[in-house]
């Protein structure tokens, strides 16, 4: 439940991070919602559902009989024209692979809110990136929110990214399980004619529509070794990769006009926190990102030139931001929230050490998993954190991860 | 567009030499009772005759012939005709004999392969059936039913000006009845349509186009063979909530929908959306390779459920996908089959109409010359045959009429008529064999019961 606080020009209210969401697609005006109560279940969508109940929110809502089906009514919606909204987590997720994969490619400018979980098995409820950094190579934007505030201003980013014609992706608003979702704070609620000024026009399916007013086959077979076939593919995928690519533009053009709008900044792919003279720095995502940023500032109070790089959009990978803000760092510790079986370490960590080789000089570097299956990353572990990057500096960097909330 | 005209058609199965034809139209035409002017002849077939003699008998039902003028498209009477005093009306489509124009030159009955035009002894003239302006005296007569007056290509007169919306030469496998059953489909439900073809034979046939190319004039497209409703529900959805009124249409395969894509199947059906779902059910998935689906009947080969030493064919009976969108309470369910067009025109007009305001689903049998393993030509008497032995039951279910058989038989033929046509059952055992006839009757018994619920 929210307070509403009404002060002059300014609505504040008091509310967790699953309705903030909600507020913003509710002033984003989408036409449909679709919805579908996975366990774990965030109250995101129920939230949604007694907007457009109560008359705040005028959109059809879908409760579809699973995620698939959730996301496969969103694709029709937006092929017929709609703006269209959903959110879901965890095995929802992982069950609506089949159309997720699909929506990238079709270049539906779909909104999800992912509120992350881990994944399963060994059986969890709890929040982790583990679900949306499963599904990070399949052609999403994925960006990640700190605070509750930023959650309901970055949801309404979204729709303003993804239907960008330079664009035209789907998006991913990911905020983590619990820590977000269920965070309360107090927050600034946008006036809707203020969103409706910074939305613009809408006009989703220009590229693909299924419309009788101008019929098209969408989508029809491509590929194969003849004819059209393989040039056809490459230019669809090529074309999609280019929209991600652009993304990295609209991101940041799309933060500067709500923050001249809005007057609320963030950084549109990451933040640089006491980087400026920094010797070595830490990495995060998410809601860890206040403890770490408590903890450097403890640190640096007692003397250690230890910075903050805090990715936003971790799809597209912002490589060259990265690399700049590297620039001068001599140790680095990734901290994850989930693992990548493959490399074992963290999935950040392992994109990193893509973004290092860019940057063209050794930099040693650790990568810490916590955080994992709604475990918290306190203030204490970063302190942790801070000290085994440090020894980084001096000493032989680690072979395998360093596991957070191990000896908890 | 031209059309077909009505016209007289003879069952010589139901004749039994009566000459009460004949006697209607001497009385008709001539006002007489001289059989041998009457405008049509009934004669005993070539061989009968004879055969009926040395026997001693008179000649059997089935052994006559008729010679009647056929009212021929292309008439040869009209052509070799040197003086223009017989023409075809363009509305009826009778030829006409015009009086004062004729000659008497008698080239029209040397003209006629049907002996439908000849000389009338007692005027003179030739004479030939004019179909009595559409109320022949003849089958009036007829007491056997043997003489009928038909309207014929009435799905073809009604639907023959509607614009084809697929693309010409879809790519079908040889005698596949898919490609009649799209054409007609789409013909029907017309341009404020749009249109879904999950994965299998109906894409398989570029409906949804290759490499740039659409196979339709409506927008089409392939969902994942999962999703079909689904995304049709966002579709209609979205266009209502615009305020435009279109079709949502799939036309699926039985693999999709009964399998694979059931959930959202259902999941549709029970919230009720604006879609008209048609199932082609060739029982497997048959543009993938011939697979098992669970419409697959018991006993079937496919190529995975082979024929081996330790098996022979699918062990499980098919789901019964018609009966299950039953228990859904969709607001229009029905049955249907390629070989009886008509049925299934006149339940597509109801499906399209419940489509409006409810679900709508269609499950149409569809036999497939290359997975169930019989000649390209055979497929319509495949398709009739399933229902002339009950293997396929034609009916159709509203929430406020209940399940009405359309086409109830009253002596239906053993599942062998069936089964023997094709090659999918040549394995079969004796077991085998009654396992399906009872579960035919089960499955008859069981629909016939729903039936009389009513």
């Amino acid at each position: 439940m929210s307070a509403v606080l009404e002060k002059p020009k300014q609505k504040y209210i008091v509310c967790e991070g699953n309705e903030a969401a909600a507020l913003a697609v509710a002033l984003a005006r989408p036409d449909m919602v679709s919805v579908y109560p996975i366990t774990p279940q965030s109250s995101l969508v129920e939230h949604v559902a007694k907007l457009i109940a109560d008359g705040r929110m005028d959109a059809e809502i879908v409760d579809a009989e699973g995620e698939h089906s959730v996301l496969s009514v969103l694709h029709g919606a937006a092929l017929a024209g709609g703006r269209t909204y959903t959110a879901t987590c965890g095995p929802g997720l992982a069950f609506m692979f089949e159309p997720y994969f699909r929506t990238s490619g079709m270049r539906l400018p779909i909104v999800m809110s992912i509120v992350t979980r881990d994944g399963i098995t060994p059986q969890s409820v709890w929040g982790g990136h583990q679900d949306a950094m499963t599904v990070r190579e399949v052609g999403w934007v994925q960006i990640y929110c700190e605070s509750v505030q930023e959650v309901l201003d970055t949801t309404i980013m979204a729709f303003k990214i993804a239907e960008h014609h330079d664009v035209m992706l789907p998006v991913n608003i990911c905020l983590d399980g619990n820590y977000l979702s269920y965070g309360a704070s107090r927050i600034t609620l946008p006036e809707q004619d203020e969103v409706d000024a910074f939305m613009g026009v809408k006009d989703v399916n220009w590229h693909a529509a299924l419309d009788p007013l101008r019929p098209m086959a969408v989508d029809p077979l491509t590929g194969g070794a003849t004819g059209k076939g393989p040039a056809t593919f490459v230019r669809y995928r090529k074309g999609q990769c280019r929209g991600m690519q652009n993304a990295l533009r609209v991101i940041a053009e799309v933060h500067d006009e709500f923050a001249q709008r809005f007057g609320r900044h963030y950084a549109p792919l990451l933040e640089e926190y006491a980087m400026e003279d920094a010797e070595f720095a830490l990495m995060t995502l998410g809601s860890m990102s206040g403890a770490a940023k408590d903890a450097v500032d403890e640190a640096r109070a007692a003397g250690r030139k230890v910075g903050i790089i805090k990715l936003k959009t971790f799809s597209p990978f912002p490589v060259a931001a990265l690399v700049s803000a590297l620039a001068n760092v001599k140790a680095l510790g990734v901290v994850d929230r989930s693992v990548g079986f493959r490399w074992n370490c963290g999935p950040m960590y392992q994109e990193t050490l893509g973004a290092l080789y860019r940057l063209g000089r050794h930099v040693p570097s650790a990568s810490f998993i916590g955080g994992l299956a709604g475990a918290d990353i306190t203030v204490e572990h970063f302190h942790r954190v801070i000290e085994q990057t440090e020894a980084l500096l001096h000493g032989p960097a680690p072979t395998e991860p360093i596991w957070i909330n191990e000896h908890d | 567009m031209g059309r077909a005209q009505n016209t007289l058609a003879f069952d010589a199965a139901k004749c039994d030499g009566c000459n009460k034809c004949l006697q209607a139209c001497a009385q008709a035409k001539t006002g007489t009772d001289d059989i041998a002017r009457a405008r049509l002849q009934v004669l005993p077939a070539a061989g009968s005759f004879e055969l009926a003699l040395c026997l001693q008998v008179l000649p059997a039902a089935g052994s006559f012939e008729l010679a009647l003028c056929r009212q021929c498209g292309d008439p040869k009477c009209v052509s070799v005709c040197p003086a223009g005093a017989l023409g075809k009306d363009a509305d009826s489509g009778v030829i006409a004999w015009d009086g004062s124009k004729c000659v008497d030159c008698l080239l029209c009955t040397v003209g006629c392969a049907y002996a439908g035009i000849a000389l009338d002894g007692a005027t003179g003239h030739v004479a030939k059936c004019d179909l009595c302006d559409g109320t022949p005296a003849c089958t009036a007569a007829c007491p056997t039913g043997a003489l009928s007056y038909v309207t014929t290509a009435r799905i073809y007169n009604e639907v023959g000006d509607w614009e084809d919306l697929f693309a010409p030469g879809l790519a079908g496998c040889q005698g596949c009845n898919t490609e009649l059953l799209m054409r007609h489909t789409l013909r029907r439900v017309g341009p404020d349509t749009v249109l879904a073809t999950p994965p299998g034979c109906v894409p398989g046939m570029g409906s949804v186009g290759y490499n740039g190319l659409a196979g339709t004039k409506v927008p089409v497209f392939h969902p994942l063979l999962t999703n079909t409703a689904a995304m049709l529900t966002g579709i209609k959805r979205q266009y209502k909530r615009k305020g435009r009124e279109i079709t949502a249409l799939a036309i699926a395969g039985d693999g999709g929908a009964s399998d694979v894509g059931f959930q959202s199947l259902s999941g549709a059906a029970e919230r009720g959306e604006q879609i008209l779902f048609m199932v082609v059910d060739n029982e497997g998935y048959m543009n993938t390779g011939m697979q098992r689906s669970s419409c697959t009947p018991y006993g079937a080969w496919t190529s995975t459920t082979p024929v081996g030493r330790e098996s022979k064919g699918k062990t499980q009976d098919a789901k019964n996908m018609p009966l299950l969108m039953v228990n859904h309470r969709c607001a229009y369910v029905a049955t249907a089959s390629t070989a009886y067009m008509e049925d299934l025109y006149a339940k597509l007009d109801k499906a399209i109409e419940a489509s409006q305001t409810g679900f709508a689903y269609l499950h149409v049998y569809s036999p497939c010359t290359t997975g169930w393993r019989f000649p390209t030509e055979k497929n319509m008497e495949v398709a009739r045959k399933a229902v002339e032995t009950n293997f396929v039951m034609l009916w159709e279910y509203t929430p406020a009429q209940g399940l009405q058989l359309t086409r109830p038989l009253d002596d239906p033929q053993p599942v062998t008529e069936y089964l023997k046509v094709m090659g999918r059952f040549r394995h079969l055992t004796q077991e085998q064999v009654q396992h399906i006839q009872a579960k035919v009757e089960e499955n008859r018994a069981f629909v016939e019961q729903m039936a009389q619920q009513r």
